[in-house]
């Protein structure tokens, strides 16, 4: 995307948080000398990655955020999928263990629409099927319920969550 | 081929690399994985000669890398995994390609021990540290250990006063190595407490530190302290992993040079710095070295031809 965004606490939101792309966060103070030694690899990265974010942030400059995400130790960076933390990397590490952990992150977390809708669906899928399975063992058990109109509603529509979950199994397989 | 290859940048390399740019040796130095070497996390150095200010570590590499530049000194490829020789040539191996060398120094320095107790690798960077200038500012009101008796464990000692509401220098042995000057400073300090001799044997917690678990080695007696942060001052490796094979190194894995030179068991490899030098581990000792290193290597490529 070109360079390394500089945020704040009034920046992170939206440049982090709401990113469209996999953000990288790095967590630095001008006091750090290991700091300034992945400062450039990050440049570098910025660079090259069109679909990737790489920001910092001065930890001593916005402490609330730094405590946020629990930094105790600097220089740290974070990875943001959709604004949840999804990985970091702690301390002054080389080169090829940053670059190997962002491609890591770029095939966890795809920005394609189809690779998106895929690490979707994926996931609504998995979830479904624990949850099914929790679902069914608690109907195996309270059976007497089935008498109750509104419990006879549930396990009507949890069936069809199951048919809808098998039929989005299968287009999975196709996309 | 190159003339001569300098592996490290603290002091030593560096001056190595002015002295070696300035004779026209065309060095290409290796910087490392923490390029200006130990001194870049020191907050203030004052008894570098020359600086009647003090002046923080990082600053003071600037300035001899700058003037390294000047003078024509490059600046290659992160660190070396691994030196071959083949008659009188070097073989470096780096993480790009590989290439070949007449003369070689080896400044790659030392690098802080870790805390040798199980539980260190789980809280390394969730309360344990090893750079007291780059974490202290999280441990602001809180109560941390330092652990060690030398120099940089007084030092980050006095420097942590700053943030931590209490200090407690944590030392197995009840002797200091630590220059008196230094210990000074550090008994002066009203924050700061003393649990000498006691080791630590482990550390506590659960996502984060939050106490020690200590062992006295002359009473045997065991005592759990609450902290937040653990600060590790325990000494340095010299780091010559690259170099086993090439070179002899001493049962501690320091280089071995003949005394009073830079001079290794190999014509054409000088050691300088922290690497072979155990005794003083100063940085103007270092620069001192490096010159040598670089006037040595002077003479033997001029011979050589």
């Amino acid at each position: 995307m070109g360079t390394v965004v500089e945020v704040s606490a009034g920046s992170f939101q939206k440049e982090v948080l709401e990113s469209d792309v996999p953000v990288e966060v790095d967590f630095w103070a001008p006091w750090c000398g290991p700091c300034r030694m992945v400062a450039p690899i990050y440049d570098k990265l910025a660079e090259e990655y069109d679909d990737f974010k790489f920001c910092k942030i001065n930890v001593d400059e916005n402490v609330e955020i730094a405590q946020r995400y629990g930094i105790m130790s600097i220089p740290m960076q974070l990875f943001f999928v959709d604004g949840e933390k999804v990985d970091g990397l702690l301390g002054a590490v080389p080169e090829e263990m940053i670059r190997s952990k962002v491609e890591e992150v770029v095939a966890r977390f795809p920005t394609d629409e189809r690779g998106r809708l895929k690490a979707i669906l994926t996931s609504w899928v998995g979830h479904n099927k624990q949850d099914s399975g929790k679902f069914r063992r608690w109907t195996d058990i309270a059976n007497e319920i089935k008498r109750d109109a509104v419990y006879r509603s549930i396990l009507e529509a949890a069936s069809e969550m199951e048919k809808a979950s098998e039929g989005l199994t299968q287009l999975l397989k196709q996309l | 081929m190159e003339q001569l290859v300098i592996a490290g940048s603290g002091p030593a390399g560096l001056t190595a690399a002015i002295y070696a740019a300035r004779a026209d040796l065309a060095p290409l130095v290796f910087e490392g994985l923490t390029p200006g070497g130990q001194l870049t996390v020191s907050y203030e150095v004052e008894n570098y000669p020359g600086f009647a200010e003090p002046l923080s570590g990082m600053e003071l590499m600037d300035r001899f890398r700058k003037q390294a530049e000047r003078f024509g000194a490059r600046f290659g490829p992160v660190a070396i995994e691994r030196v071959a020789r083949a008659d009188d040539v070097f073989q470096i191996q780096t993480s790009d390609n590989p290439l070949e060398t007449k003369a070689l120094i080896i400044a790659t320095g030392a690098q802080a021990r870790r805390l040798p107790v199980p539980s260190e690798k789980r809280f390394y960077g969730r309360g344990v540290s090893g750079c007291a200038t780059c974490d202290g500012f999280f441990f602001r009101g809180k109560h941390v250990l330092v652990v060690g008796g030398g120099n940089t464990a007084m030092q980050d000692a006095v420097f942590l006063t700053r943030f931590a509401s209490k200090v407690t220098i944590v030392h197995r042995r009840a002797y200091l190595r630590a220059a008196p000057i230094e210990v000074m400073k550090a008994r002066k300090s009203p924050q700061i407490q003393w649990m000498i001799p006691w080791v630590v044997e482990d550390i506590l917690g659960d996502d984060v530190v939050t106490g020690a678990r200590l062992w006295n080695p002359d009473s045997h007696e065991r005592r759990e302290v609450q902290c937040e942060g653990i600060f590790v001052a325990i000494g340095h490796e010299p780091k010559t992993e690259a170099f086993k094979g090439l070179v002899e190194t001493d049962e501690e894995g320091f280089i071995v040079v003949d005394p009073g030179t830079t001079q290794t068991s190999v014509a054409g490899v000088l050691a300088c710095g922290d690497v072979c030098d155990r005794n003083y581990r100063q940085a103007v000792v270092a620069a001192g070295q490096g010159c040598m290193a670089a006037m040595a290597v002077e003479r033997y490529l001029g011979m050589r031809e």
